[in-house]
């Protein structure tokens, strides 16, 4: 029984790499359509896709997104963790639930409400609505990431540094936030990561100018099946592989050195 | 108890006041923002339903007695439970090979799913599209064992395999986070005890690993209500699910309120589901 799930466990673990995998080779094909395995090799679709500004704008459109939206997260989503983590108050856990409340709205409902409620306030097809949109979506994940990481926190140093004088605000430069950067880190990564990835709010509120990276892949993965999407695709999986695994090795590094 | 600082006499006379506004200060601008960003258009979509074209309740009677709205949502339901069912069988042997490999063994694992996790939807849909395609790999397969085979890709088959796939991550991680809590020892002490190691898994690994069971089912059936992109990339154009609808709904007829009405069912479906959750475990369980 145990040799059974044991192996069971093992192919049910191929079946989660084996299309990660796939794209990195896809990516060389010298075949137009997809094919698997590739007739021939070339990199001539990496050259396509950094040639060409229809790939490298909305490329560029989402990291500067992406990079607003943690920005404006963070601003919003710290202030609140605090309150939450470490004062009682009534109406804490109807809070609570609002927080979590767009993790739990499907992205099409929300979508089409954007779609209304930004061409509304005309900014349907703009910047400022993605950013907006992306926003909201994005505090679910950095609250949660943020409230573990402040929950851990030992509240004896911050009390130990206002005895011996510090103000509130160095308080919070000097020992709160040196001890709790890894935390903000991962919640503006989050925060970062849900933005460059979403697809659905993108889709109906991104306009030509505004258009997210995740929406010129959809696209071009419905109109035609363009090979430069298997180099887009490759570049999305080593950028994740190096996420991932950097701050492991990282972590495992300076253990080591201690 | 929170404003410790300052000298006891003076916080415990100024106390009670502060305590009660200053957690309101520090939440209000996020308070604000999601209200005027993310309620208001929420209320939006709730409001067209009703008002558009003109106020009624009709898109509510046409999505009650439409045969293609009702097999729309009944082919959502069934699917979410079939990628549930599907994400538990393959995760619960992947999270117990987890739970019961060596720590290093164990990280390596986890890297694997972790990777799958963030990694966008899109490149796994393209993934399976590759796959399953006419010149994929596993048509190639199937022919050279003499399988007799239709179309692969553009089928529910095709949307479901890739919906399980993308949504497995959530269900392993869920289950590995019981399963490696249970002591080794208990299963021991069971062995010893006279049970065969069906029976230690049935009575003892099982009842233990329920929580995460549910948590998983809970995470994955929520999630694939709701599936946009993946089944309008890779389904049958012919059985859609009630995401692609509703979007088409927007996209084609520019039919507010119809997508609007159906998009309050989802809504209101998935709310269901996760109420009864929050009922019975408390919804901060369910994100870890």
């Amino acid at each position: 029984m145990r040799g059974l799930l044991l192996s069971l466990g093992a192919v049910v673990l191929a079946f989660i790499a084996a299309p990660l995998l796939i794209v990195v080779p896809m990516s060389f094909s010298s075949a137009a359509s997809l094919e698997f395995p590739p007739p021939g090799w070339t990199t001539a679709y990496y050259g396509a896709f950094f040639g060409d500004a229809r790939w490298t704008q909305p490329t560029i459109n989402s990291i500067l997104i992406a990079l607003a939206v943690a920005v404006l997260t963070m601003a919003m989503v710290t202030p609140a963790t605090f309150a939450l983590v470490r004062h009682r108050f009534a109406g804490k856990s109807a809070v609570n639930l609002l927080l979590m409340l767009p993790l739990a709205v499907p992205h099409i409902v929300i979508a089409i409400g954007y779609y209304a409620y930004l061409s509304d306030l005309r900014l349907l097809q703009t910047f400022p609505g993605v950013i907006l949109a992306h926003t909201a979506l994005s505090v679910p994940m950095a609250f949660l990431v943020l409230s573990a990481s402040l929950k851990g926190f030992d509240r004896s140093l911050e009390r130990a540094a206002m005895s011996l004088g510090a103000s509130p605000a160095a308080t919070f430069r000097h020992v709160t936030l040196p001890v709790l950067w890894p935390g903000f880190a991962a919640a503006a990564l989050f925060a970062f990561i849900q933005s460059f990835d979403e697809t659905v709010v993108a889709l109906f509120v991104s306009g030509r100018d505004s258009m997210t990276l995740p929406r010129k892949m959809f696209d071009s993965i419905r109109t035609t099946a363009d090979p430069v999407i298997a180099v887009v695709s490759t570049l999305l999986f080593f950028t994740v592989a190096a996420l991932v695994i950097l701050p492991m090795l990282w972590r495992s590094f300076s253990r080591s050195r201690s | 108890m929170d404003e410790a600082a300052g000298s006891p006499a003076v916080s415990r006379r100024i106390a009670p006041q502060r305590a009660s506004l200053r957690p309101w200060l520090l939440l209000m601008p996020l308070l604000v923002f999601l209200a005027a960003f993310f309620l208001v258009p929420l209320a939006q979509v709730a409001m067209m339903s009703v008002t558009e074209p003109e106020f009624g309740f009709g898109h509510y009677a046409s999505i009650a007695t439409d045969g293609f709205y009702l097999r729309v949502l009944a082919d959502t339901f069934a699917t979410a439970l079939l990628v549930a069912t599907c994400c538990l069988v393959l995760g619960f042997p992947l999270a117990y090979a987890m739970a019961a490999a060596s720590p290093n063994m164990a990280a390596a694992m986890m890297i694997v799913v972790t990777m799958s996790f963030w990694t966008s939807f899109l490149v796994r849909t393209y993934a399976w599209m590759v796959l399953l395609g006419r010149s994929g790999p596993i048509a190639a397969l199937l022919d050279w064992i003499g399988l007799p085979h239709g179309e692969l890709l553009f089928t529910r088959f095709s949307s479901t395999i890739a919906m399980t796939h993308i949504l497995l991550p959530y269900m392993v991680v869920s289950l590995y986070a019981v399963l490696r809590k249970i002591e080794p020892s208990l299963l021991r002490s069971a062995a010893s005890l006279g049970a065969s190691p069906t029976s230690v898994l049935r009575h003892v690994v099982l009842p233990l690993a329920a929580p995460g069971v549910v948590n998983g089912l809970t995470l994955v059936f929520v999630l694939c209500l709701g599936f946009y992109v993946t089944p309008i990339l890779l389904g049958s154009p012919r059985e859609q699910m009630v995401a692609g609808v509703i979007g088409q709904q927007i996209e084609e007829f520019l039919n507010f309120g119809e997508a609007s009405a159906l998009a309050v069912v989802l809504l209101a479906s998935t709310l269901i589901v996760l109420g009864l959750y929050h009922r019975r475990f408390g919804l901060d369980k369910l994100w870890g």
